[in-house]
C-alpha cells in the first residue's frame, strides 16, 4: 500500500490518473448512446479525422498550444462527419463505405501534414507525433479543467435530455413524428462524442480512441437490462479502465498509458461477453447444457417407466444394457448418478446377475408420468 | 409563414397534389386524398406502391416535392401528439435495453414537454394502454423477450397512450399470429366506434373487406378511394394490381361480369 501512496504523491501520476479516469467516464457515458445508435464506427472516423486538425492547429498557432490544437481537431472531425452524412444522403454508398472512405482520406491527409510539419523542424513539432498513440505524461493540470468542463457539460446534457436521447436512440422515426427536433438531438449527441474524442486525443491518441467509446458500452450492455444502469455502468467501466491503466503504466516502465487503458477496457468486454448472466456465452452454454441434461434425464425416466409398464411391475429392475437398448443411446454414468441423487431412481441388485440394475422410485414414476403425459402405473411395489 | 385558417377541417386527413420522388422515379404521383373522421380506413396496393411513403409523407417524415397535408384542417406541425403513429415493427432494434412500460411511456414524451421525466401518472396511463392490448402482465418485461405479436401490441399501446383522435398504423398485422390479429382488429374497431379515425396500411386483400369500412387503393397514383362497398370492385383491383389480381382476390361482383 505504501508503494501506492508513494505513487500517488507524485503530481504527474495523480494528474494522469484523474485525467484517464475522467476521460473513461465521459467516453463511456457517451459511447453507450453511440453503440445503441449503431454509430460505434462514427467515433473511429471522427478520431482519425482529428489528426489533420491537430496539425493545422499547430501550423496556425505556430506552437504546440493545446487550445488551438483541440479546436483544429474538433473542426476537421466535424467536417468529416458532415462529409460522411452528405455521402450517405446524396450517393448510393452505404454508411460503412462512407465511413471507410472518410476515415482513410482524413487520416492520410493528417499523416502527410504531420510528416511535413516535422520536416519543417522546430523542437515543438516533435511532440505532435504523440497524438497518434497518445502520451499521457504530456498531460497538464490545466488540461484536467478542460476535461472536467467537457465532462460536466456532457453529464448535464444527458441528464436534462435523458428521455429525448432515449427516444431518439430507440426510434428516431417515431420521435420525428411526435415533433421532436431529431436532427438537432442527434447532432448534439454526435458533437458530444466528438468533444470527448478531442479531449482524449492527448491521452489515448487518434488511432485507439474509438476503443474507449465502444468497449465500456459493449461491456455494460451485457450486464444492464435498462438504459439508465447501462449508461452508468458504461461510465464506471470507462473510469475504472482509465484509472487502472494509468496505475499499471505508472508502475511498469515502458508501458504507454493509452494502449494499456484500451487493453483493460477490452478485457472488461471479453469477461462480460463470457460470464454476464443471460447474455454471456458461458452462461448460455451452461443453460444449453442444463436443458440437454434435463431432456436426457427425462428420456431415461420415461424409458424406465415404459419397461416397468411392459413387465407389469412398477419396481421392475432394468439393467444398463436393457435401458440403453430401449433408449437407443448411451446412458451417461454422470446422469444416472444425478438421477440417483435426486431420488428418482434407485440402484438394486438382481441376483444371480451381478451387474447393476435400477428401478424407478415413486418420485421417479411421478416425474416420468408428468413428462410423458401418461398416468403412473398402479403403485404395487415401488421403492418407498 | 404560419397558416392559422383551417383548410378542409371536415376531413381527418386531407392530402392535395402530393408528389414524392426518390431520385428520378416518383414514389407518389399527384395524390389527392380525403379520409373522413370516424372511419377505419385501409390503404392497399402492390409492393412498391408507396403505401408507407404516403403515411410517412402525411406525418412529415418524408418531404414531398409538391402538395400539402392537413389533419382536421391543420398542418401536421400543429397536430403533434394528436396523431398516434405505429411504425413498422422492424424499424427498431428490439434488443434495446428497456422495458415494455418504458416503450409505452415514450408515447407521452411529447405531452410531457422538455426536461420533464414521466412520473406516477405516466406510469398509470402506460399500464392502462397496455391493458387495452392485453399486455398488462408484461409491463416490467425486457422488450428483447417479446414475440413478434407482443412487440406489435406494445407499439400499438405506445400510440394509444397519447389518446389521439387519429391513429396511423404501418402494416400492424405483418407477421403476427391469428390470435394477435383478432385482438388488434377488435381493438381498432372499438376505437373507431368511439369516434377515432384509424388509418392502416394493409397487405392482405382477403381480409380487407371484413376488417375495414373505408378503402384507399394506391399504386403510385390513387386508383380509387371511398367507402369499402364502392371501391372494392374488380375493375379497381385490376387497375391497382394488374395481372397479379387473379391469384389474390375475387370480390363477389365478379360473378356479375
Amino acid at each position: 500500500m505504501s508503494a501506492l501512496a508513494d505513487l500517488l504523491s507524485s503530481g504527474i501520476v495523480r494528474t494522469v490518473l484523474i485525467g484517464a479516469a475522467m476521460l473513461g467516464a465521459i467516453s463511456g457515458m457517451l459511447g453507450a448512446f453511440a453503440v445503441l445508435r449503431r454509430q460505434s464506427l462514427l467515433g473511429d472516423a471522427l478520431s482519425h479525422a482529428a489528426l489533420p486538425g491537430v496539425c493545422l492547429g499547430f501550423i496556425i498557432a505556430g506552437t504546440r498550444d493545446l487550445g488551438s490544437i483541440l479546436v483544429g481537431a474538433f473542426i476537421t472531425g466535424a467536417l468529416a462527419a458532415l462529409i460522411m452524412m452528405l455521402i450517405v444522403r446524396r450517393t448510393t454508398l452505404k454508411t460503412d463505405a462512407a465511413l471507410g472512405i472518410v476515415l482513410s482520406v482524413f487520416f492520410a491527409v493528417g499523416v502527410v501534414l504531420l510528416s511535413w510539419v516535422q520536416d519543417q523542424g522546430g523542437a515543438a513539432s516533435a511532440g505532435l507525433a504523440s497524438f497518434l498513440f497518445g502520451q499521457a505524461a504530456a498531460i497538464l493540470r490545466s488540461d484536467l479543467w478542460i476535461m472536467g468542463g467537457v465532462g460536466l457539460v456532457a453529464l448535464a446534457l444527458v441528464l436534462a435530455l435523458w428521455k429525448e436521447f432515449k427516444l431518439v436512440s430507440f426510434d428516431a422515426d417515431f420521435a420525428r413524428a411526435q415533433g421532436f427536433p431529431v436532427t438537432l438531438l442527434e447532432a448534439t449527441l454526435t458533437v458530444m462524442v466528438a468533444l470527448s474524442i478531442v479531449v482524449g486525443l492527448q491521452l489515448v491518441g487518434v488511432v485507439l480512441m474509438v476503443a474507449l467509446l465502444i468497449a465500456p458500452a459493449a461491456a455494460a450492455r451485457q450486464w444492464a437490462t435498462t438504459l439508465g444502469p447501462m449508461v452508468a455502468l458504461s461510465a464506471a467501466i470507462g473510469a475504472a479502465s482509465g484509472a487502472s491503466g494509468a496505475l499499471v503504466s505508472a508502475t511498469t516502465r515502458g508501458l504507454a498509458t493509452g494502449p494499456v487503458v484500451v487493453l483493460i477496457a477490452t478485457a472488461a468486454v471479453v469477461i462480460s461477453l463470457l460470464i454476464a448472466p443471460q447474455r454471456g456465452l458461458l452462461w448460455q452454454a451452461l443453460a444449453a447444457r442444463r436443458a440437454r441434461a434435463r431432456i436426457s434425464d427425462g428420456r431415461v425416466l420415461t424409458t424406465l417407466q415404459g419397461l416397468a409398464a411392459a413387465h407389469h411391475d412398477a419396481s421392475y429392475p432394468a439393467e444398463r444394457g436393457m435401458l440403453e437398448t430401449a433408449l437407443g443411446a448411451r446412458a451417461p454414468t454422470a446422469r444416472i448418478a444425478a438421477l440417483e441423487r435426486r431420488g428418482l431412481i434407485h440402484p438394486v441388485t438382481h441376483p444371480p446377475e451381478t451387474t447393476p440394475h435400477w428401478e424407478l422410485t415413486e418420485a421417479g414414476h411421478a416425474e416420468a408420468a408428468s413428462l410423458s403425459g401418461k398416468p403412473a402405473p398402479a403403485q404395487d411395489g415401488g421403492t418407498q | 409563414m404560419r397558416d392559422d385558417s383551417l383548410h378542409e377541417p371536415g376531413q381527418a386527413l386531407h392530402i392535395e397534389d402530393i408528389t414524392v420522388s426518390y431520385g428520378a422515379n416518383p414514389a407518389l404521383w399527384d395524390i389527392d386524398l380525403d379520409i373522413p373522421p370516424g372511419v377505419m380506413c385501409a390503404i392497399v396496393g402492390p409492393n412498391g406502391a408507396g403505401k408507407s411513403t404516403l403515411i410517412k409523407t402525411a406525418l412529415g417524415l418524408v418531404r414531398p416535392v409538391a402538395g400539402h397535408v392537413r389533419f382536421l384542417g391543420r398542418p401536421v406541425a400543429q397536430m403533434r401528439g394528436k396523431i398516434g403513429y405505429v411504425p413498422q415493427r422492424h424499424s427498431v432494434d428490439w434488443d434495446f435495453p428497456t422495458t415494455v412500460r418504458d416503450v409505452v411511456e415514450m408515447g407521452l414524451y411529447q405531452q410531457l414537454g422538455w426536461f420533464r421525466r414521466p412520473g406516477a401518472q405516466a406510469h398509470a396511463r402506460a399500464l392502462e394502454a397496455l391493458a387495452e392490448v392485453g399486455m398488462q402482465d408484461y409491463a416490467g418485461r425486457q422488450i428483447s423477450q417479446l414475440s413478434g405479436g407482443q412487440q406489435q401490441r406494445v407499439f400499438i399501446a405506445r400510440a394509444l397512450v397519447q389518446d389521439a383522435p387519429i391513429l396511423i398504423l404501418d402494416e400492424p398485422l405483418a407477421g403476427v399470429d391469428a390470435a394477435t390479429e383478432a385482438v388488434i382488429i377488435a381493438l381498432l374497431q372499438r376505437l373507431r366506434d368511439a369516434g377515432r379515425t384509424i388509418i392502416v396500411v394493409h397487405h392482405d386483400l382477403t381480409t380487407v373487406q371484413s376488417y375495414f369500412d373505408w378503402l384507399v387503393m394506391l399504386n403510385v397514383r390513387i386508383i380509387a378511394q371511398g367507402p369499402m362497398a364502392e371501391v372494392y370492385t374488380p375493375k379497381n383491383l385490376r387497375a391497382a394490381y394488374g395481372r397479379q389480381l387473379a391469384m389474390i382476390a375475387t370480390p363477389r361482383e365478379e360473378s356479375t361480369l
